[in-house]
């Protein structure tokens, strides 16, 4: 949040500010209340962790939805990042080292087919990252003969530490997720790029006229964005030892949502780093709570979708309160 | 007042921190078309919101047909028959011109909508009122603008209960040539004994069309005037701001230091071709055309946002080829467009982000911003500009439109740039901030720049520019020096009234 | 970039703007030359019979693209249709096993429905949310709460209307086919027909001249998400007389081919943009295209590929001849 409260601020006000934020601690609240061992540190920890590869694609996501556009297929360019892991060690051998960069090679191989649609051919981006989805899906669907995994159960301890080892006591794939969100807030938000980026976003025609290449910037987001949701699909392969055909799909709306969450909660509406990183603990906090209070497994379905509505119009009102 | 379509009196009306209509009083009289003027900011909008019924005065009386009436509310004065020509055409695209002029008031038969009633009528009022055949099944979007403003009108007088239109900026979009369609319209509307209140910047058409006209400075009425005539035009202006602006354009002594640009056979292969340009750095160079000249077209693919397929382009003399806008950008040749709340900023931004938007690597290090070195570039030209507000981190869309053509005039100072196209500069521009305007353009040539400017005033262009080059039908039809040409002279050059090279003779 | 349309062109429909339509044409004529079968009235019916449900949430979409206008981030949208389908769906199956008469299950349906558009409507015209995220977070948040009605599982109905819903000809014609066509009729009528579908269309065409028209802009809107919910609560009939019951998973689908038919629609018709003939259109092309394929002997996993490439194809075929125009 880089709201600031100036001095004059009246009580009434103040929730108009940080309402989400005051819905984020009631939750927390609640949860805590509800189940002591939602506070254990082991179980924060596992929030974060479980959080990792949705914080990695709500990154990439939030890229996109800063050039103005959306991106549909960042599960495909999961899924083939870890795919093309998967199978570059089962079939070809290839060390743990070789295996992340062909998984990263997959991941921009959806980057750039989105990239010839959208700048090639002109087509909106929802609709190219639409059909992305569809043609990656089948790919997938033909690849697998039908949608069974891909497992390996010998992978090297390398690969397997992805998801599994730690750094200095930090879970790996949290470090990962949070050097990714480093990286893309110095981008986003402190770099120049980050400036054409939201210029961009915000009135295309401007930024052409103001000589910024426009069309360079697309393809290179387009791009990054599919490695960046490629590293998500190392850590879930790492994660679970296999390749699961089209299981990208499952983080699609939640970055979506978080993205958005985020937007609203920035003072002018734009999509940010930060904001994204709230929304995602958020709906990371909610799923795990929920899971705490011992629910069926429809009902906690229910009540976190529930939830995600109630919160995005929290956040959108609270921000067109903030502008009038 | 006895007769009076609509007067207001005596109203006041204050926003917090602002007063916005100080004691202003306006009547119109059926039959009239009254003009209403004054610089952005002397309360015009604010009038007509409080006549709309939009604002409620804190103080004054209003009467309708003569009758005083304790409040104005939108539906009231709808029923009165008052009528608002909003300067914004606010017209569906894939709607048909029947749908248009009827939307929100259909008619209905038996079976649904009267299709065919609808379309008779609309195309009868079109024609016989407003003077102009247009079938009814025609899409909006293939309307020319001048079309599109009649449709508009068209909408608010279908039902024949109009008595008093109110034309906000009614020519604003239109080129010079179209203006006259919508002048005989309103004209015929006047024949009609509609009162007609006319709201605009351009003086030469209030002076033309007008019968009276109200002059608002600073929220008061200084000024009724009930003879209008050609000569009125230096009355109203000095009534407008209170002082003479006989320096409203700048002295024209300056020398030329070398080519800056020049351009030969140039062509889109489409609308315009065999171009060729010169222009002198420390000079402006005007070019001037009709809508359909190719003079537009020609603007956009100098400056490579639209593909040029013959001819060769050199800057201080080196070859350059421009193929989209940031190769011009990067070949220090810059553009000033003409739809400058599209084109020209980013809205949403601030004064400080559009203005080093083309100068981001000055103030970075490592591709990272220093937002406070940005913020002084921009606070510098905010200062040399005298840009209001004087706040790096205000908000572009909330700036008024002088302000923000100079927004956009900041950042390519900032660049420093060796060549200016400017596209109809002061296009919606009030009249103290063109005067304002017209000084930096100068100052630019005055400090070695190649200024192109635009534009489709021949005020302006006669007013600024050292020499003229005539757009006509896609070709160069000859350049004039500005030195001694009069404005009716290039008129008559643009039309093709008069052969531009006898009027180069002429002059020279 | 700053383009400005010249005033002396006036635009008429030519051939250019048939292409899309014309590819989608050329691919069905290949299939039925190259699978005989596919010319059949039964094949023919079938293909319709399949493309009921999608006919009707495409019929929907429709209304709300006009409402909103075509961008579809910014614009109008509703993704949230293909849920109000499963929701309609479910509690009519939850209702009907429990023995409550059809009428009163398909009461309580529509209610649930109404609540869905209703929300819908709230959200993008009370707290101003774009169209897209909010029905794409109301979508997750029906497709829960069904999934708890429904307690995730599949329900077989058998009652004799909805069966005859798959199963009866009316004169010859299948019921569904023949009732279909009249909804669709219907909603033509209400939205180019009367003032409102007018209104709708203004509002979508550009806001400010509605506004300006007197119209009440974001009742209008509101109520095209009404409309969209009711498309829902119909299609809900015809997912249970296609499945024989109330069956999870449907909706993710769903709400893909409506996309996919709306918009590829929205190619077929000359002006390009969305209409409710091209959504219909674009919803009965699309299904054949599947059944052709597989009638076709071409594998299953083959069918997102062919329509993601149809997407990329048509949606870029519009965009180049609207270019070269």
């Amino acid at each position: 949040m880089t709201t600031t409260l100036t001095g004059s601020a009246s009580v009434g006000n103040a929730i108009m500010r940080f309402g989400f934020l005051i819905v984020f601690l009631a939750f927390f609240v609640l949860f805590a209340a509800w189940n002591p061992v939602f506070l254990q540190g082991g179980n924060l920890s596992n929030i974060i962790e479980g959080s990792a590869v949705l914080m990695i694609v709500a990154l990439g996501m939030t890229l996109i939805v800063a050039t103005g556009g959306i991106d549909l297929s960042v599960g495909i360019a999961l899924d083939f990042g870890a795919a093309f892991a998967v199978v570059a060690m089962k079939s070809y051998g290839m060390d743990w080292f070789g295996a992340m960069c062909a998984g990263l090679i997959g991941g921009s191989v959806v980057g750039i087919f989105n990239s010839v649609l959208v700048v090639g051919l002109g087509i909106s981006p929802f609709l190219a990252t639409l059909s992305t989805f569809f043609i990656g899906s089948s790919v997938q669907r033909i690849f697998t003969n039908g949608g069974g995994p891909i497992s390996h159960r010998r992978m090297p301890e390398e690969f397997r530490n992805l998801a599994l080892g730690d750094i200095y006591g930090i879970p790996t794939e949290a470090v990962v997720a949070f050097g990714l969100t480093v990286i893309y807030f110095l981008i986003l938000e402190r770099s120049i790029w980050g400036r054409r980026i939201h210029a961009m976003g915000m009135q295309r025609s401007a930024a052409i006229v103001a000589g910024i290449r426009v069309n360079r910037i697309l393809i290179t987001c387009y791009v990054v964005v599919g490695v960046t949701c490629a590293v998500g699909g190392l850590i879930a392969a790492a994660n679970i030892r296999m390749f699961t055909p089209l299981s990208g799909f499952s983080y699609l709306l939640d970055a979506i949502a978080a993205v958005f969450i985020g937007a609203a909660l920035h003072p002018r509406g734009r999509p940010n780093v930060p904001g994204t990183v709230l929304g995602v603990l958020f709906l990371g906090m909610v799923a795990n709570g929920l899971n705490l209070m011992g629910l069926n497994f429809n009902t906690k379905d229910a009540l976190q979708g529930i939830i995600l509505v109630s919160a995005l119009a929290l956040a959108v009102a609270q921000q067109k309160m903030r502008r009038s | 007042m006895p007769g009076d379509a609509f007067s207001l009196a005596g109203i006041v009306k204050t926003f917090p921190g602002v007063h916005a209509l100080d004691g202003a009083s306006l009547s119109i009289r059926p039959g009239e078309i009254h003009g209403l003027v004054g610089e952005n900011g002397a309360g015009k909008s604010t009038i007509i919101k409080i006549l709309a019924g939009v604002y409620r005065p804190d103080q004054g009386t209003v009467s309708i047909n003569a009758e005083p009436v304790p409040s104005l509310t939108p539906t009231f004065v709808h029923k009165a028959g008052v009528r608002f020509i909003h300067q914004e055409l606010h017209l569906v695209p894939h709607f048909t011109v029947t749908e248009s002029v009827f939307m929100g008031q259909e008619l209905t038969g038996r079976l649904g909508l009267a299709k065919r009633d609808m379309r008779k009528k609309a195309e009868a009022f079109l024609r016989n009122i407003l003077g102009i055949d247009l079938p009814g099944n025609l899409l909006v979007r293939d309307l020319g603008t001048a079309e599109r403003k009649l449709v508009q009108i068209a909408r608010a007088l279908i039902d024949g209960k109009a008595k008093t239109v109110v034309f906000d900026e009614p020519t604003a979009p239109l080129a010079s040539d179209e203006v006259e369609t919508v002048m005989k319209a309103i004209n015929a509307l006047k024949a009609e004994g509609i009162a007609i209140l006319y709201v605009s910047h351009y003086l030469s058409e209030v002076t033309d069309i007008c019968d009276r006209v109200t002059v608002f400075r600073q929220g008061k009425t200084v000024g009724v005037f009930d003879q209008i005539d050609a000569d009125s035009s230096g009355d109203l202006i000095y009534a407008m701001v209170g002082r003479n602006l006989t320096d409203m354009f700048p002295q024209k002594d300056r020398k030329s230091r070398g080519i800056g640009l020049e351009v030969s056979g140039f062509g889109d292969g489409e609308r315009f071709e065999g171009v060729s340009l010169k222009i002198q750095r420390g000079q402006i160079l005007g070019i001037a055309g009709l809508i359909g000249s190719g003079r537009e077209e020609l603007v956009e693919a100098l400056y490579g946002l639209r593909s040029a397929k013959s001819g060769s382009m050199r800057i201080e003399g080196e070859v350059t080829r421009i193929r989209n806008a940031a190769q011009a950008v990067r070949a220090g040749l810059v553009l000033v467009p003409r739809d400058r709340r599209n084109a020209g900023l980013v809205l949403p931004m601030t004064v400080s982000e559009n203005v080093t938007l083309a100068i981001l690597e000055r103030n970075s290090r490592f591709s990272l911003e220093d937002r406070n070195a940005a913020r002084k570039t921009a606070a510098e030209q905010i200062g040399a500009l005298d840009i209001r507000p004087p706040n790096p981190d205000a908000v572009t869309r909330f700036l008024s439109g002088g302000n923000q053509q100079k927004v956009v005039l900041a950042r390519w100072l900032a660049k420093t740039a060796r060549v200016f196209i400017f596209d109809e500069p002061t296009l919606g521009v009030d009249i103290g901030a063109k005067a304002e305007i017209y000084r930096l353009i100068e100052n630019l040539a005055r400090d070695g720049a190649a200024v192109i400017v635009s534009s489709s005033d021949p005020v302006e262009l006669v007013g600024i520019c050292d020499r003229i080059a005539i757009m006509m039908r896609g070709r160069m039809a000859g350049e004039l020096s500005a030195t001694d040409l009069t404005v009716d002279g290039l008129v008559a050059a643009t039309t093709g009234a008069a052969d531009v090279g006898t009027l180069a003779d002429a002059v020279a | 970039m700053p383009s400005h349309s010249s005033a002396s062109v006036r635009f008429s429909p030519n051939l250019t703007g048939y292409i899309p339509l014309t590819i989608f044409l050329g691919v069905l004529v290949y299939i039925s030359l190259n699978a005989p079968n596919f010319v059949t009235m039964r094949n023919l019916e079938l293909v319709l019979m399949q493309s009921l449900p999608v006919v009707l949430v495409c019929a929907g979409l429709a209304a709300v693209v006009m409402a909103g206008g075509d961008d579809v981030v910014s614009g109008g949208i509703d993704l949230s249709i293909p849920a109000t389908a499963v929701l309609s769906a479910g509690v009519t199956a939850q209702m009907l096993t429990a023995g409550w008469p059809l009428a009163l299950c398909s009461a309580a349906a529509l209610a649930a429905c109404l609540v869905v558009g209703a929300v819908n409507a709230l959200l993008v015209t009370r707290m101003g949310m774009t169209p897209l995220l909010a029905t794409l977070a109301m979508f997750v948040a029906v497709v829960g709460v069904n999934n708890v009605i429904t307690e995730s599982r599949r329900i077989n109905v058998d009652h004799t209307w909805i069966v005859a819903l798959r199963s009866q000809d009316v004169v010859g014609v299948p019921l569904g086919i023949t009732l279909t066509a009249a909804i669709v009729t219907l909603i033509f009528f209400l939205l180019h027909l009367t003032r409102f579908g007018l209104g709708l269309q203004a509002v979508g065409g550009s806001r400010d001249a509605a506004e300006t028209s007197g119209l009440n802009v974001s009742r209008l809107f509101a109520m095209s998400f009404v409309v969209a919910a009711l498309t829902g609560f119909l299609c809900g009939f015809f997912l249970l007389a296609r499945g024989a019951g109330s069956s999870p998973g449907v909706q993710d689908n769903l709400m893909l081919e409506m996309v996919l038919a709306t918009f590829v629609g929205a190619a077929f018709s000359p002006r390009r943009v969305v209409t409710l003939w091209g959504a219909v259109l674009g919803a009965v092309l699309v299904t054949a295209i599947s059944i052709g394929f597989k009638s076709m002997g071409v594998n299953v996993f083959w069918t997102g590929l062919i329509k993601g490439s149809l997407i990329v194809v048509v949606v870029a075929l519009a965009a180049v001849s609207n270019r070269v125009r």
